[in-house]
């Protein structure tokens, strides 16, 4: 109960937080649609009928209002309701950072692992080599490069673009591919590293010595006692890392032309699409206090000494 | 021939398997029905999506460029030499410049089905001329007073003053017409007369227009299909045209792109001429450029060569003064007031500054032309003493702080809009500009009918801003676009912002 209360609680906040700021940002929508060409009654007009010169409060709790009947109000750029624009989005966002999320854990993990079984040696050295790399490229430059090799030259997949997923899976999932791998490489350089040490600081303690004292294979040892134990650290980086991938999709999503969530928020605060701003943050906010909400689940399954009450 | 249909086949064949990629080479190869036939659908990138498709609530030239003249289009028509030609009107008539009667073109339909009538050009009109619709430019129609439906193919506009503009106003993309039934879709699903019909608009990903069977010019459109893909990232749209998942870019690319596609045999660019003047603003309401001679100085510091070829690659054309070289008025003065750098430290002296002095300049990297403009400027004005910072601020606030409150020292921008030294005539205008003789040659200018002396009034208005220097008219930026070899019949110059592709096809 009191987890729920402060779930409304904060996105309470987040809402009031970005309702306040995208108002005071200078530059507003009636104004941006008029562009330099619009001249000022014209603009004037245009901004009463878009209820813009009502107090801020007001168009506030109007706004919480509808939104908690599930009305997110329409978008002004597109002219559509807000809620099914970024239900529409999402069926690009969700699968490109579920995407990127399994590439980061399939390489990550592993990669982790056997770093710091070799801790020191050859392979430990190679696999941070590869984590230095990840971390240093910037995602937009990964994804240029992923596009100049695999389609350019190539001509494997398009160069950009998202067909839908009325194609099929494979067709959607190819156009995913490349974001997803220039998305998720940096955030597996970072988990590849979180990893790491966590296995390591558990390859210390002294159960780990007793069960290889026991005799018990590498394997059950690694498997069994280190890596269950080590997730709790792991499982937190990676919940926070999810979070980064859906605000790293802004950028991939404009270099890879995807019609993703991240492209619909910068677009609208281009535009100060006031309704789209605060229905993407209110949904992003919403989606990473519940991701947040789930390592906390995570944790009891992992260990059981952890209880909420 | 043959290379170019395997050319546009491998494109598709690449995304379906490979035995039908084979397929779809021995097709290119051999001459088959299916080879001969040219590929009849095309693809064009868009850098930005249009902030919704009703050309009577935007001026956004992200609009224009997909709906103007591709799916709606007005009474006269700019054709892509600039002139003005009449269209859904056949032709119109007056003997006293007050009456004008419009002879509509028969058998014109909108995509409903509908023929278009008389009634359909007043409601418009009247409903453009209408403050609550919150049409952005009422005042290109605030001259009109009567508009008299005589039949249903006739049509008499009466005015109210003598206006010059009278006809250039109706073929400006707000007087579009459209059938009052589909009032209230304009924005999401425009009806119109044009070429193509909207199809679909995959928002932040596609517009789709296809072929609309029943146009009134025989021939055209000679496409049946047309996707407009929006690509913000000048690199992805690089790449796109380079995997051959796009067919050409209209307005995405800038000159350093141009100049690295110009190597590759498969494309073709053309570079034309635009009506967006680059110009360097300076607030004339405040010190120091209120006094003329610092910013005559401003201008004589800046070699105009320099900056086109640094910025623009040498791309573009200088100018001197605010008509474009599109337009009928124009006149070359780019050579009145030279780069003379002692002669600008001499009026900085008489102003009062011969150290010069320290200046903020804000440029908004939305348009990637200002930064760069911004930097070799700031380097000019450097030898004659004026220290230039340069702020980089985002659109929005460039909009709500430099142009409508004129909360700025210096700033570059492109001012798109033809037909628009109406701006210097405005004291208001962010420029602040106030120069009553201006003024009075401005408000002759759109009374006088006689073609000899509004040109001689325009060529006087051009050379007194020269010597006003209310800003530095630096360059016009080039049209720039880069298509498939192949892709015939693309409007080389851009007098009016649309990417009208009635006329565009594959070559046979």
């Amino acid at each position: 109960m009191r987890r729920v209360a402060a779930f409304a609680a904060t996105l309470f906040f987040v809402s009031l937080l970005v309702f306040v700021v995208v108002r005071v940002l200078p530059g507003d929508p009636a104004l941006l649609i008029m562009g330099t060409e619009g001249n000022p009654a014209a603009t004037a007009r245009l901004r009463e009928a878009m209820g813009l010169n009502r107090p801020i409060a007001i168009q506030y709790a109007h706004w919480l209002w509808n939104a908690l009947s599930g009305d997110l109000g329409v978008s002004i750029q597109y002219d559509v309701p807000v809620g099914g624009l970024i239900v529409s989005r999402l069926g690009v966002t969700i699968p490109l950072t579920l995407l990127a999320a399994c590439l980061m854990s399939v390489t990550a993990l592993p990669l982790g692992l056997y770093a710091a079984t070799r801790h020191r040696r050859a392979g430990d050295y190679l696999a941070m080599v590869f984590s230095q790399i990840g971390i240093a490229v910037p995602s937009f430059w990964a994804g240029l490069l992923l596009i100049f090799l695999f389609s350019v030259r190539l001509g494997w997949v398009e160069s950009g673009g998202f067909a839908g997923w009325s194609g099929g899976l494979w067709p959607g999932i190819r156009s995913l591919l490349l974001p997803a791998i220039a998305l998720g490489l940096f955030q597996a350089a970072v988990l590849v590293r979180a990893t790491r040490s966590a296995v390591l600081d558990v390859l210390r303690e002294e159960y780990v010595r007793a069960a290889r004292a026991k005799g018990v294979s590498e394997a059950l040892v690694l498997g069994k006692h280190t890596l269950r134990n080590a997730l709790i650290p792991i499982v937190t980086v990676a919940g926070i890392q999810l979070g980064q991938l859906m605000a790293g999709s802004i950028v991939l999503e404009s270099v890879f032309a995807l019609p993703g969530l991240g492209r619909l928020a910068l677009g609208a605060i281009t535009a100060r699409d006031l309704p789209v701003v605060q229905g993407v943050i209110l949904f992003v906010a919403s989606s990473i206090v519940l991701i947040n909400f789930a390592v906390d689940l995570a944790y009891l399954l992992l260990d059981p000494r952890i209880r909420y009450d | 021939m043959i290379s170019e249909g395997a050319q546009g086949r491998r494109g598709k064949g690449r995304h379906a398997l490979t035995p039908l990629l084979v397929a779809a080479l021995v097709a290119g190869l051999t001459p088959s029905p299916a080879a001969a036939q040219a590929p009849t659908s095309l693809v064009v990138q868009t850098g930005a999506e249009p902030p919704g498709l009703d050309l009577t609530a935007t001026p956004a030239s992200a609009t224009a460029a997909v709906v103007f003249y591709n799916i709606q289009e007005a009474l006269v028509k700019v054709d892509r030499h600039g002139r003005l030609v009449p269209w859904l009107a056949e032709r119109w008539h007056t003997t006293d410049n007050r009456n004008y009667t419009f002879f509509l073109k028969r058998g014109v339909h909108f995509h409903n089905g509908r023929e278009l009538k008389a009634a359909d050009v007043k409601y418009v009109i009247e409903r453009a001329m209408n403050p609550e619709t919150k049409h952005p430019y009422p005042g290109y129609y605030a001259a009109i007073g009567d508009i008299i439906v005589k039949d249903d193919y006739t049509i008499t506009f009466s005015l109210k003053s003598l206006n010059a503009n009278f006809i250039l106003n109706l073929a400006r993309q707000g007087s579009v017409i459209y059938p009052r039934e589909a009032v209230d879709t304009l924005k999401s699903d425009p009806v119109g007369t044009g070429p193509f019909k909207l199809a679909e608009w995959v928002r932040g990903d596609r517009i789709v227009l296809t072929r609309n069977p029943d146009y009134h010019v025989k021939g055209l459109p000679r496409l049946d299909r047309v996707v407009f893909r929006f690509i913000p990232d000048p690199n992805a749209t690089l790449a796109a045209l380079k995997a051959g998942d796009i067919d050409a870019s209209l307005f995405g690319l800038g000159p350093e792109h141009v100049q690295e596609v110009q190597k590759d045999a498969r494309f073709q660019v053309v570079v034309g001429d635009t009506t967006n003047d680059v110009i360097l603003a300076m607030n004339n309401s405040r010190k120091p450029y209120a006094d003329v001679r610092v910013r005559r100085a401003i201008t004589h510091a800046i070699n105009k060569q320099d900056v086109l070829q640094g910025a623009m690659f040498g791309l573009g054309r200088i100018l001197g003064s605010n008509v474009d070289p599109l337009n009928p008025y124009y006149v070359d003065v780019s050579g009145l007031m030279p780069y003379d750098p002692a002669r600008a430290k001499k009026l900085l002296a008489e102003a009062g500054y011969p150290n010069g002095f320290e200046t903020v300049l804000k440029v908004a990297p939305q348009y990637y032309y200002t930064v760069r403009t911004g930097e070799i400027i700031a380097n000019h004005l450097a030898k004659v003493g004026v220290k230039v910072r340069i702020e980089q601020i985002e659109w929005g606030q460039w909009i709500a702080r430099v142009w409508r409150e004129a909360d700025y020292d210096l700033t570059i921008i492109g001012h798109a809009e033809a037909w628009d030294i109406e701006n210097y005539a405005k004291p208001t205008y962010y420029f602040r500009y106030d120069s009553p003789e201006f003024q009075t040659l401005f408000k002759e200018s759109e009374v006088t009918l006689d073609d000899k002396a509004r040109r001689e009034l325009y060529a006087r208005m051009q050379k007194k801003l020269v010597e006003d220097a209310p800003v530095v008219w630096l360059y016009m930026h080039p049209r720039l676009v880069v298509a498939k070899k192949g892709v015939a019949g693309l409007w080389k110059d851009l007098p009016v912002p649309s990417a009208d592709l009635a006329e565009v096809a594959w070559a046979k």
